[in-house]
């Protein structure tokens, strides 16, 4: 009963809404603010827990890196670290061998616990309808199917998609309109 | 937040908080920073007769967020006015050489006793560092105002009930768990 009561304080635990006194606290609320749509982001695209663990680990580990160069008057932080999320997922394709440098690179590697595996098989379970929607999206262009991942999916404003692809708001949206009808015809040929 | 996001997080931290808290960040994010209420970052290290002092100060005039020294006796003293410091500590450890993170617990009331609690190392840490106590703000009791928090949850009187420590590769547990007790503890109930 005890344990109950018990409220632990660890970086889980946010409750208060103070403004950033550093840097580490901005990124820290930056990690808050985008660390779950992240999670599930990769968890479409991934069934392997660990692989959607290694992938959001990567993202934050080189957005911390980059953190002194983020300008939040470019852009939000969310287009700036789903920009990050693309160049690591494109990595990861190429390179998927070496997708667990990320454990190294964080001190040494950690291997899930079984509940941690269990919270993002969930996670990865949670997320199939948009992993289905993807597969969908399978037979258009990959500009295409980002554009409408980021927007429709992970829910970005469309400035923010446009940011995180380095495409224009015109670009943006002119993929996702191709996307959006590709998908309805589909649909309907499908009926 | 997940066990895996607060595990990540406490990663990050570790790694990258000395880092980050030194990032020259933007002008434009500084101008905006300094829109908010009267906000100072800034360090102060002071070196006494086996003594040191880390403060860092958060609200200018006001107490800092947390402050680390170590004792004469080589134990480390982690005092935590603002419990949401407590990251910026945990890197401001890792910063002098000290690889050991702290995770507290906090536990609703006031302490019945005041004075710092000694964290237990986590089940399967190694910990080969210094002994750390952690007091939380002057006489270990937090007392957390409705405006404080998001959607007035959590509001409310806490002490420390108990901290654990974790080695800095993050072996074993890493905090979360509540089964392990501490010695000296002066904070629970």
């Amino acid at each position: 009963m005890r344990a109950m009561w018990e409220r632990p304080v660890s970086a889980r635990m946010r409750p208060r809404r103070l403004p950033p006194s550093s840097p580490l606290q901005e990124f820290e609320q930056v990690y808050l603010r985008n660390v779950d749509v992240l999670v599930g982001h990769f968890a479409r695209r991934c069934r392997d827990p660990q692989t959607v663990a290694d992938l959001t680990s990567e993202t934050f580990v080189r957005a911390a890196d980059g953190f002194a160069g983020f300008d939040p008057r470019r852009g939000s932080d969310r287009a700036w670290l789903f920009g990050i999320a693309s160049r690591v997922f494109a990595h990861h394709c190429e390179l998927s061998a070496r997708s667990r440098d990320t454990a190294s690179r964080l001190g040494g590697s950690r291997p899930l616990e079984e509940d941690e595996i269990e919270e993002l098989a969930g996670r990865i379970d949670a997320e199939r309808e948009g992993a289905a929607l993807m597969r969908r999206c399978e037979q258009l262009p990959a500009t295409e199917r980002a554009a409408i991942e980021l927007v429709d999916l992970d829910g970005l404003t469309p400035k923010e998609a446009a940011l995180a692809l380095g495409i224009s708001g015109v670009a943006l949206r002119k993929r996702l309109s191709r996307a959006r009808s590709g998908l309805r015809k589909e649909h309907h040929g499908n009926d | 937040m997940t066990k895996f996001t607060d595990h990540l997080w406490s990663d990050l931290a570790r790694e990258h908080g000395a880092t980050l808290v030194h990032a020259d960040r933007p002008e434009p994010g500084r101008a905006r920073l300094l829109r908010r209420p009267r906000v100072l970052a800034g360090s102060l290290m002071l070196g006494l007769a086996g003594v040191v002092t880390a403060l860092v100060l958060t609200l200018a005039g006001s107490t800092p967020a947390f402050a680390i020294t170590t004792n004469g006796n080589g134990s480390v003293l982690v005092t935590i006015n603002q419990t949401s410091a407590l990251p910026q500590a945990n890197a401001k450890l890792t910063a002098m050489g000290i690889h050991e993170q702290v995770t507290i617990y906090m536990t609703p009331g006031p302490a019945s006793v005041s004075g710092p609690v000694t964290c237990a190392p986590a089940p399967g840490a190694s910990i080969s560092g210094p002994t750390l106590e952690v007091l939380v703000g002057s006489d270990g009791t937090e007392v957390v105002g409705s405006s404080q928090t998001a959607g007035n949850t959590g509001a409310g009187t806490y002490h420390l009930g108990h901290c654990v420590v974790t080695g800095d590769a993050g072996s074993g547990a890493s905090g979360t768990s509540g089964s392990t007790g501490n010695t000296g503890n002066t904070g629970a109930n």
